[in-house]
């Protein structure tokens, strides 16, 4: 287990650069108010189907034959951590499009790891200049975002349709 | 929470965007799997990246890439110069990596105790 959530996030987000991930958003809510503290690693890789997810769900194991392929140790960790802090642990994931991790817990729960040193993070997901590492961190009182990269020629794959061809219009115009 | 330390991250981002242009005499590749993230990868990459920029070192580029083979000996790093020169150091702290950017990366001197392997590519 790993003593920093941050360190979570760097693992699933390590993942999402394996897929091939040109714009990977970090989520991080953390509100006093609700007792919640939600983490979140969506990104615009290759995805995967439903069955290689059950797989790694269930299996929550990596085997060094098929490491490249199977990323379940990692998911294994923050799952457990979520479940052991009493909160909830999904992964939603579609080929072709990419892979959203969401873990939340309990912020006042005894057993949950500090969030630690997010910066640190960031920068070392940020050293890659193929992708966009966006930050997006909010508690009761504020919120901050932070994209590594300012051209942004991949927009994040929610952005719905007509939206990105008005932009790659007014791009072209 | 640092959001001071995020914001200077910020700006830091802009600028580095700015220098990644080019080839760079050296690339150093971090293993950032979850056994090198579990045995300190990160504070490893981070002190790099700090003493890097505190010395103005602009020929070097730092990435990260997944498990590379070597769990039993994280954190591991390779050292790749342009001609195709490769060090690989193992067993990696904030210290160790603050020596190989000193003596290694400014001023060519591969830090031989530290390396557990060396090859020439074409």
């Amino acid at each position: 287990m790993f003593d920093e959530l941050s360190l979570n996030l760097l693992d699933i987000g390590m993942n999402s650069l394996a897929a091939g991930a040109s714009v990977l958003r970090i989520v991080v809510i953390e509100s006093h108010r609700r007792d919640w503290l939600i983490l979140q690693v969506r990104d615009n890789g290759c995805g995967m189907d439903d069955a290689t997810l059950q797989r790694i769900l269930a299996e929550n194991s990596s085997t060094k034959a098929n490491r490249k392929k199977s990323i379940g140790l990692g998911l294994a960790l923050l799952r457990q951590t979520s479940e052991m802090c009493g909160g909830t642990f999904h992964v939603r994931s579609t080929p072709g499009k990419g892979t959203t991790v969401t873990a939340s817990m309990r912020l006042t729960h005894i057993d949950r790891p500090p969030l630690g040193d997010l910066t640190a993070t960031i920068e070392t997901l940020a050293a890659s200049p193929t992708v966009d590492v966006q930050l997006h961190y909010r508690n009761d009182n504020q919120t901050f975002h932070f994209h590594s990269q300012e051209a942004k020629h991949h927009e994040p794959s929610r952005t719905p349709k007509t939206k990105r061809k008005s932009a790659e219009a007014s791009r072209a115009a | 929470m640092n959001l001071a330390e995020l914001q200077k991250l910020k700006e830091k981002a802009q600028k580095q965007v700015a220098l990644r242009e080019g080839n760079k005499k050296y690339r150093v590749v971090v293993s950032m799997g979850t056994s090198g993230i579990a045995a300190g990868a990160r504070d490893v990459m981070k002190t790099m990246l700090d003493e890097i920029e505190k010395r103005g070192l602009a020929d070097v580029e730092v990435r990260v890439t997944g498990e590379i083979g070597l769990e039993d000996v994280e954190p591991v790093i390779r050292v790749e110069r342009a001609d195709g020169e490769q060090t690989t150091y193992a067993r990696l702290d904030a210290e160790k990596a603050r020596k190989i950017v000193a003596e290694h990366l400014a001023h060519d001197t591969p830090v031989e105790n530290l390396a557990v392997g060396k090859e020439k590519k074409p």
